[in-house]
């Protein structure tokens, strides 16, 4: 494909990213959300599942701060080996992705009601390019903004480590992709912002509880751990969760190869789906 | 050579027709206006000369490309400015041009120059790195003028060019379509509902209503339909049946409202006398009466019954007519 072919595409990554850039104060509103969570979430279970000083429950015979050590000890397993601050905000970085992303169908419905969706479906352009680098685009600005999570998690936990902070960047990317595509798949379909925050109300808050991000997928009860297998965001977290903290926190099957696939194949059939809905797209009067 | 052919052009929606079967053509260089109220149909036929919309029958050719097997082919051929704003506001009216000419496969050098040649075009250059979000309507309206200029076109399509401006900035954008003809050797199809500026930019005029071409000329031949002069008479209850029978020396008498009479006339000065006096010796009352050389609102009035909808307060031709009471 030469050069000249991808102009469309260039042209949408250049208008997504630019459009976030001339608006960029407003990152503070995409990042509280997520340091809400980890904040109260976060912090707030994090000391119960750190008894230290409070008082354990006694057993006769073995000294107190042996129980509270042991329990402590249970939970950092059940964690993968981290503490609960550190799980949280793991996971918080794949949930920001998966938020910003879904939300992303919102400005597609803008451009519907603003006219500028017409001015991208009368170019000579394929549509499917022209839709794909819309995706890319956003997915840039998302990544970016889970990279400002996770730099935050820096200054709350000791336990990231920075050289898997790359890694986890591209799955984060990957997982936008996917997220991205749904959000456009269903603002094309829906005409109106309520339609569509309803449709994501109904949809984020389940995806998101049953994906890890609070408490490990594996302890979930099993109706909830089948969902978990079925949701894309689990693989999103457990990935992301795996490369920021080495926390191998999932499903028995749940490693790196299949978070790959997985993902990579969730976003290009999604990213197909998008195009075609695109393709299909017109203006109604 | 025909720049569009449109022959017998159908499209329903749901339960609406829109276009009822329309055919025109539109000849290079040419300006094409279709003239006619809200609802008349002329935005849909111009989305399905644009491929945004297909149609439900009839055959629409663009340069030689028919418009749905061959769409793609038409949308390199053309530029199109949308009735509704279809900028985006958060970015620059730099970066507004910049991806428009990106969708259209320009970049690097070529795409800069012609940025800011269409930018010094419309006078913005010095507003290059501003977001649209601070543009006045006129200013906007501009920068979707250059914006469809971009990709050089090879016709323009304006849908209601000039709706919802200040006077100065209707004027201005009327300058810069004329010179835009001039310069870049475009053809241009528009549509408008404001009599006046089809009368001072179109070559050709096709007057729609009802989803239908009702007449189509340049504005002297439409004129020409209605010969010199135009009588209104209103009377004080519903037009007399048989009144036109009484009159002399007329050539066309015509009921176009309720209590509205029309009347066609050589001379209205010597003909009013006449008109009025064989209506009161008939014993009617008139409430109201006017004459004017006909423009064409005269013209859409005489076709359609009643004036142009959506221009009654803003069309200033209305105010020169001379009224007694």
């Amino acid at each position: 494909m030469s050069f000249m072919d991808l102009s469309p595409f260039i042209a949408m990554v250049y208008r997504q990213v630019k459009r976030w850039w001339s608006a960029r104060s407003r990152v503070i509103t995409t990042i509280i959300n997520p340091l809400i969570w980890i904040i109260f979430l976060g912090l707030g279970w994090g000391a119960v599942f750190q008894p230290g000083s409070i008082n354990s429950p006694s057993i006769p015979g073995v000294p107190v701060n042996v129980i509270a050590k042991t329990i402590e000890e249970y939970f950092n397993r059940l964690f993968g080996g981290i503490d609960y601050i550190t799980f949280m905000v793991s996971g918080m970085a794949a949930m920001t992705v998966f938020m910003t992303s879904f939300l992303g169908g919102i400005s597609v419905i803008w451009d519907k009601q603003f006219g500028y969706l017409k001015e991208t479906l009368v170019a000579p352009a394929p549509r499917w390019l022209v839709i794909t680098g819309r995706i890319v685009g956003d997915s840039i600005v998302n990544t970016i903004q889970s990279l400002i999570i996770i730099l935050l998690g820096f200054a709350i936990t000791t336990r990231i480590n920075p050289i898997g902070v790359p890694v986890a960047l591209v799955y984060l990317f990957i997982t936008s992709i996917a997220f991205s595509s749904l959000g456009v798949i269903i603002a094309l379909k829906l005409g109106s912002i309520e339609g569509f925050q309803m449709i994501v109300n109904l949809l984020t808050m389940p995806l998101m509880f049953m994906s890890g991000v609070f408490y490990p997928v594996n302890t979930m009860p099993d109706w909830m751990k089948i969902f978990a297998q079925y949701n894309p965001l689990s693989y999103a977290v457990h990935s992301v969760r795996y490369w920021l903290t080495g926390a191998d926190v999932g499903l028995d099957y749940m490693n790196p190869l299949t978070d790959t696939t997985i993902l990579t194949g969730a976003a290009i059939i999604l990213l197909a789906i998008a195009g075609w809905a695109f393709n299909k797209a017109t203006i109604e009067e | 050579m025909e720049a569009v052919i449109v022959e017998n052009l159908v499209k329903r929606f749901k339960d609406v027709v829109a276009v009822n079967g329309v055919s025109f053509k539109i000849m290079r260089g040419e300006i094409f206006s279709l003239l006619g109220p809200n609802g008349a149909g002329k935005t849909t036929t111009i989305h399905i000369i644009a491929t945004i919309l297909k149609p439900t029958s009839g055959k629409v050719v663009v340069f030689g490309h028919d418009a749905v097997r061959e769409a793609d082919m038409v949308r390199k051929k053309i530029g199109i400015v949308f009735q509704d704003p279809s900028l985006d506001n958060q970015l620059t009216a730099y970066d507004n041009l910049y991806v428009h000419g990106r969708l259209y496969g320009l970049r690097g050098r070529e795409l800069e120059e012609k940025i800011y040649e269409l930018l010094e075009f419309v006078d913005l250059k010095e507003y290059a790195n501003k977001q649209v979000r601070y543009f006045s309507g006129g200013m906007k309206r501009r920068l979707e003028l250059a914006r469809g200029l971009m990709s050089n076109p090879e016709m323009l399509i304006l849908d209601e060019p000039t709706i919802g401006l200040d006077p100065q900035s209707r004027a201005k954008i009327w300058d810069y379509i004329r010179e835009l003809r001039r310069r870049y050797n475009v053809t241009i199809l528009m549509t408008t509902h404001y009599m006046d500026e089809a009368e001072e930019l179109a070559d050709r005029i096709a007057i729609m209503d009802h989803g239908r071409i009702i007449a189509m000329g340049t504005a002297d031949d439409l004129k020409s339909m209605l010969g010199s002069d135009v009588i209104y008479v209103k009377f004080d209850k519903e037009v007399p049946e048989g009144i036109c029978t009484t009159l002399p020396s007329l050539r066309s008498c015509k009921k176009i409202g309720v209590d509205t009479l029309e009347i066609l006339v050589e001379n209205a000065t010597k003909s009013l006398p006449e008109v009025l006096s064989n209506i009161y010796v008939n014993g009617y009352k008139i409430i109201e009466v006017s004459y004017k050389r006909p423009t064409l609102n005269e013209v859409f009035l005489h076709l359609t019954g009643r004036e142009l909808r959506d221009s009654l307060e803003s069309n200033p031709i209305m105010q020169r007519r001379r009224r007694w009471r």
